[in-house]
């Protein structure tokens, strides 16, 4: 059970968990991440309206180096950043977002207090060293998040209130982002116990959140769920 | 889940996140459907939860969500995290438009 791994690392083990399993699959990733600027843009296009929050500080604690970090306060080295920066303009995604977002600075009085140099040049010391491939995920996995809006929404017809603080939709949204991961990530390791490859099945989702309730990460209803 | 959006739908949104947690880059559609309702089961779960645990205080606030996963360590990091975040970047706004007001008053 992870401690307090961080979801770098753990995303980092995943890669190298599917690699040996999944030789078509390699190939299949290779030759489909052309599909991911489709998805791509849309991602972007939501962090400049939606998430723009999120994503100005979040790559200030974890990576400072992030090609869509639009906050750059002067702790960071702008070298690794114009390393990362050069290489996204070398890609033809949509890193055109990325570029603009990188223009937009925002001025912070203080520095984030999360912020641990030698983490920071941990991650910069592994970040530089990702292969094509393994930049999109880690962009996916940083970039992408539920919309606040929608779980506004969902909290405010679960709990009839319409009294729904920002923290809390923001607190919900990171959860069920972890959630997800979880569930992701057991779903690997069950695939990866049954020796198969591809993209991820529904029967693996579902044994994985048969562990993860045997875990004890899921919360246990008190009353069944009887009409869906 | 019946949520009307204008933009990239909520499908499109787990599909990023699965492949970013170590899916396929295009993951298959049945497998989204099923994360997204396990998602939505978890998150009402949890509000319920939070609901019982707020009602014997008051109201429902932050505190009983952090509560309920105080158990799981990378959760609760993660979430508090997010909080100073979220305050920061409010100071920072706020200091930014303390520095419009002066602008416009000098001007």
């Amino acid at each position: 059970m992870k401690q307090s791994k961080d979801p770098f690392e753990a995303a980092l083990e995943e890669q190298e968990e599917s690699p040996p399993d999944s030789p078509v699959g390699e190939d299949e990733l290779n030759s489909q991440t052309p599909n991911e600027p489709q998805n791509q843009t849309d991602g972007g296009h939501n962090l400049l309206v939606d998430d723009d929050d999120y994503d100005d500080m979040g790559p200030n604690i974890k990576n400072p180096s992030h090609p869509s970090s639009s906050s750059t306060p002067k702790l960071h080295s702008t070298s690794v950043n114009a390393n990362v920066a050069t290489r996204a303009t070398t890609k033809n995604k949509e890193y055109d977002d990325d570029e603009e977002e990188e223009n937009v600075e925002v001025e912070l009085s203080k520095f984030p207090s999360s912020a641990d140099p030698a983490k920071m040049a941990k991650m910069q010391a592994i970040l530089s060293q990702f292969t094509e491939n393994q930049m999109s995920r880690y962009e996916s996995f940083r970039r992408s998040a539920l919309q606040r809006s929608n779980m506004r929404r969902l909290l405010v017809s679960i709990t009839g209130s319409q009294k729904i603080s920002l923290p809390m939709t923001i607190v919900v949204c990171g959860i069920a982002k972890m959630f997800v991961g979880e569930l992701v990530e057991k779903a690997r390791i069950v695939m990866t116990e049954r020796t198969e490859s591809g993209p991820i099945r529904p029967c693996h989702i579902r044994e994985a959140y048969r562990r993860l309730k045997l875990e004890g990460k899921v919360p246990k209803r008190s009353v069944q769920r009887l009409f869906r | 889940m019946i949520n009307p959006s204008t933009g990239p739908s909520s499908k499109a949104k787990v599909q990023h996140m699965m492949y970013g947690f170590g899916d396929d880059p295009n993951p298959l559609p049945e497998t989204v459907t099923l994360v997204e309702e396990i998602v939505v089961e978890y998150v009402t779960d949890l509000a319920h939860k939070a609901q019982d645990i707020g009602s014997k205080r008051g109201k429902l606030s932050v505190e009983d969500f952090l509560f309920l996963i105080r158990k799981d360590l990378p959760k609760l990091n993660r979430c508090t995290e997010l909080l100073s975040i979220q305050e920061e970047l409010k100071q920072a706004r706020k200091a930014f438009e303390v520095d419009e007001d002066k602008l416009a008053t000098l001007e």
